[in-house]
């Protein structure tokens, strides 16, 4: 694929990278005004936050408007222990960050149970709560009077101090951009955007997701944390007016402002929210108005942000990623050797499945009723039956989004009735979805990549990532593999949203496969396809039944149901009404009835 | 504690309970029509309390003076779905995803209180009572002075929300919101205009706010800041009902408007925070409310 061109648009961001850098390095030393020293703090600090809130938002779609609650813990965390337990600041900074940890993890518990509105509800009443308790706990916060004298940066330098906070703040937004360019990178930030997309599809490709969603709420109350943490240090003071919903507000303008879910939108978030700040300091009375107008035009017109707007600057003039090197075609000779080896890869014991007397009402309307499949390791078996009969609800109740109300599912022998979606995935199995599931956001290499196993620890990726230029190689590998054996590898660096039906639905079944499942449920997998396309698919999938692996299918084409399928059950209403061979179902008066009505004789 | 205090603490909650009722349906009716809500429901209060205040200093009588913030508000209601709301649903790759209209009616909030900041001042204000000539007007009760301002609030809440139930169960109006709310596919297909249906709800919403911001004027003073606790509070009365049971709003607003007046006697420092932590420890335990049919809110 285009490796290459993929390495240099990386070169060329690590250039960026190295002229930040040694701006930052000099930049102190430079004649210019002290008060730009302290706005580069502001900026550094700020920037923080906003990178948390980013990969909150932009990545896993979740919404916080009380980040200015966390931005509040770490303040008083560290300002508090600096200035009353004598803590060395940079000890006095982490407690900070560590406390708003806590406090988002604690918060983190309503994202679990709930999305969106609810969680804007609660971010919001919790970041009010903290700001009441900022301005009435006169004796732990000082209130708005606020605390003074809270121990600065300066190792004995008072002089100096202004520097070696510029140094210490920067610093650690330059290891926070880069752990969060790693994040938007690698599996981390496709395990966020599969979250994002629908957590059950998430859960599906064995995503734990309360774990990840808990954990990037704590992760982004972390960093808002650190952000007032310090700010607390910055002038030596901390009054309660900087906690309220203002700023909560003003650290979403950012984000937003800058581009969601961009590497680079926060930094160009901040900059434009400190020009803002600057603007309005001037006339404060307008401040809100001001807010208020950027939140609705950004969001209606330029819901891409800065970052967007930056980019479709640059596809203008002709330097999108896109134009660069037709994706390699001719690149790859071995083409066929590699889909090969891919197959080895996916290779498998094909486990057997049995479903024993099932049932599932929806309030009181029976779905599924007391039924009972056996699945032969290493077979192809179809789900058969009209409209209603309640095929889809046992796919769902084998992949684990209902739990039934009776009887077991067993996978190879082991009862997986009780486990949840991602446990089942980790068992071994893997599923399509009737209505297409993929990341529209990201590249379909990526989408296939979001199924492979993460093949070694992150800390190596990291440093391969950070050092070696090259992020999950193997797992790249292994997913173009894939794609070239679907005949889908030149589309590897395109959208999902850019291609045809048919190819969407090829894709989601290469992820399916990337999973190296040993079953693997296809929902309706021809649906919407032409003959053509159907007559692929059916060669895949006893390519994929020779491997080892054991399938299950719902499918309306009888057609194909025949002629891919070892074995059918039959479902009306809900019962099994049948089951066996492709020939003896076709011969099976009950089915013929159920299909094609009663008083039809044969 | 003597028992008139206790009237008097009980007279008090419940009728802040009852506004907590009038902004949270406003609340339900959108969410349950168009699964978005007006995050500056609050602000939307605030700009009819302060309508009403400047109104009636300019000297007209009180039925013109209700009728007109009424006018005004369900003129905003309209303005904010077609502005803030609807253009959202076109773009379906929003990055900010599906939660956008979040951003944008707070964004709405924010702009109402700066205006009415520029308009009146940032500091506190009486309003007028509504039909005493003074605040002090006191009736008798089992021993407790009550306030004649707080009784009406109560029973014209009491009031209103009768009528509300009404619209919704037993009008076509009403049967038509049900209609969207269930499936905005099927409803179109009755013939049912659901663009207007989905505007409607949020003229609704903005009117009950307004009602509730010409109730609540009397009873506490007034500041261009004070929407956001009430958007909070609505919220969290909402939710405790599941956003999805008008009778749980109803209990849910009247104990938290209870609970709040008994702890802020308590507690007079953070008496307002027991409520709010105390409903949303419910929240996390209990996601589908209090009062839900048993069926969790899985959006």
């Amino acid at each position: 694929m285009s490796d290459n061109a993929h390495k240099k648009t990386h070169d060329s961001k690590r250039i960026l990278y190295l002229l930040g850098i040694i701006l930052f390095v000099v930049m102190p030393w430079l004649p210019i005004n002290g008060f730009y020293i302290f706005l580069a703090q502001t900026f550094f600090y700020t920037l923080i936050a906003v990178i948390g809130l980013n990969l909150l938002l932009g990545l896993s779609g979740q919404m916080s408007l009380g980040q200015a609650g966390f931005y509040a813990l770490g303040a008083y965390g560290s300002a508090l222990t600096a200035l009353k337990l004598g803590w060395p600041i940079p000890l006095s900074i982490a407690f900070g960050t560590l406390l708003a940890a806590l406090g988002g993890g604690l918060v983190g518990v309503f994202a679990l149970r709930t999305r969106g509105l609810y969680l804007a509800m609660t971010t919001l009443a919790v970041g009010y709560v903290l700001d009441i308790l900022a301005q009435r706990w006169i004796g732990l916060t000082g209130g708005a009077m606020g605390l003074s004298g809270v121990p600065q940066i300066e190792f004995g330098f008072p002089k100096l101090g202004p520097v070696f906070f510029f140094y210490f703040a920067g610093t650690a937004l330059i290891v926070i951009q880069l752990l969060s360019d790693f994040i938007h990178d690698g599996r981390f930030g496709r395990n966020l955007r599969a979250i994002r997309e629908s957590e059950v599809f998430a859960a599906s490709v064995g995503i734990q997701v309360s774990r990840w969603k808990a954990g990037i709420f704590a992760f982004a109350a972390a960093l808002a944390g650190m952000g007032g943490a310090f700010f607390a240090h910055q002038s030596g003071y901390v009054g309660s007016d900087a906690f309220t919903v203002r700023l909560s507000i003003a650290l979403l303008i950012a984000a937003v402002v800058g581009g969601l879910g961009t590497k680079s939108g926060p930094f160009l978030g901040t900059l434009i929210l400190l020009g803002i700040v600057e603007v309005i300091a001037g006339i404060d009375k307008y401040g809100l108005f001001i807010y208020g107008l950027i939140l609705v035009t950004v969001l209606l017109a330029f819901p891409k942000g800065a970052a967007g707007v930056l980019d479709s600057l640059k596809n203008k003039i002709g330097l999108s990623r896109k134009d660069s090197a037709p994706l390699g075609e001719g690149l790859s000779p071995s083409k066929e050797q590699l889909s090969a080896l891919a197959l080895k890869s996916i290779a498998t014991e094909g486990t057997s499945l049995c479903i024993e007397g099932i049932s599932k009402s929806y309030s009181g309307l029976k779905a599924v009723d007391e039924v009972s499949i056996d699945v032969q390791p290493n077979t192809v078996h179809g789900l058969i039956g009209p409209n209603g009969a309640g095929k889809s609800t046992i796919i769902n109740m084998i992949a684990g989004v209902y739990l039934p109300d009776t009887g077991r599912i067993t996978l190879g022998g082991q009862d997986i009735s009780s486990l949840g979606i991602a446990d089942r995935a980790h068992l071994g199995l893997a599923r399509t979805f009737q209505n297409l599931q993929l990341i529209e956001g990201v590249s379909v290499l990526d989408n296939v990549m979001l199924g492979v196993k993460h093949q070694q620890s992150y800390t190596k990726d990291f440093f391969d990532w950070l050092f070696k230029n090259s992020l999950e190689k193997n797992e790249r590998q292994e997913s173009m593999n894939i794609l070239n054996f679907l005949g889908l590898g030149h589309l590897a660096d395109r959208l999902p949203s850019e291609l045809p039906y048919g190819h969407r639905k090829l894709l989601e079944l290469a992820r399916a496969i990337a999973q190296r499942p040993r079953i693997l449920l296809l929902d309706e997998p021809i649906a919407g396809m032409n003959t053509q396309e159907a007559k692929e698919i059916a060669q895949v999938i006893l390519k994929l039944r020779q491997l080892g692996i054991t399938i299950v299918l719902v499918e309306h084409n009888m057609e194909f149901v025949m002629s891919v399928c070892d074995k059918l059950s039959v479902l009306n209403f809900g019962r099994l009404i049948a089951h066996g061979t492709p020939n003896e179902i076709q011969n099976n008066p009950t089915v013929i009835e159920a299909y094609l009505g009663t008083g039809v004789k044969k | 504690m003597q028992i008139g205090n206790i009237i008097q603490l009980l007279s008090g909650g419940l009728a802040m309970g009852a506004i907590y009722v009038l902004v949270a349906l406003g609340l339900y009716i959108t969410h349950l029509t168009t699964h978005r809500v007006n995050f500056g429901q609050g602000d939307f209060l605030m700009v009819g309390t302060f309508l009403m205040l400047l109104i009636r200093k300019a000297g007209a009588p009180l039925g013109v003076a209700i009728a007109l913030t009424l006018l005004v508000l369900a003129i905003m209601g309209w303005l904010l779905e077609r502005i803030a709301i609807r253009p959202l649903d076109r773009k379906k790759a929003s990055p900010v995803g599906a939660f956008s209209w979040i951003l944008t009616t707070a964004g709405i909030a924010l702009i109402l209180q700066n205006v009415i900041e520029l308009g009146f001042g940032k500091t506190s204000q009486y309003s007028a009572p509504l039909f005493s000539s003074q605040r002090d007007q006191v009736v008798q009760v089992l021993g407790a002075g009550l306030f004649v301002e707080e009784i009406l609030v109560i029973v014209a809440a009491i009031v209103i929300v009768a009528i509300f139930y009404t619209f919704m169960f037993h009008s076509r109006w009403g049967k038509n919101i049900q209609a969207v709310a269930f499936n905005p596919e099927s409803a179109k297909l009755l013939g049912i205009h659901t663009d207007r249906v989905k505007t409607g709800v949020f003229v609704i919403a903005a009117i009950l706010a307004a009602v509730a911001g010409i109730l609540i004027g009397p009873l506490v003073t007034i500041n261009p800041h004070m929407g956001l606790v009430l958007t909070i509070k609505a919220l969290i009365v909402a939710a405790i009902g599941g956003f999805a049971n008008p009778v749980g709003i109803l209990v849910g607003g009247i104990l938290f408007g209870v609970f709040e007046s008994l702890s802020n006697y308590v507690d007079s420092g953070f008496g307002d925070l027991y409520p709010l932590l105390a409903a949303l420890i419910i929240i996390a335990v209990k996601p589908s409310g209090l009062f839900s049919e048993g069926r969790a809110d899985v959006r």
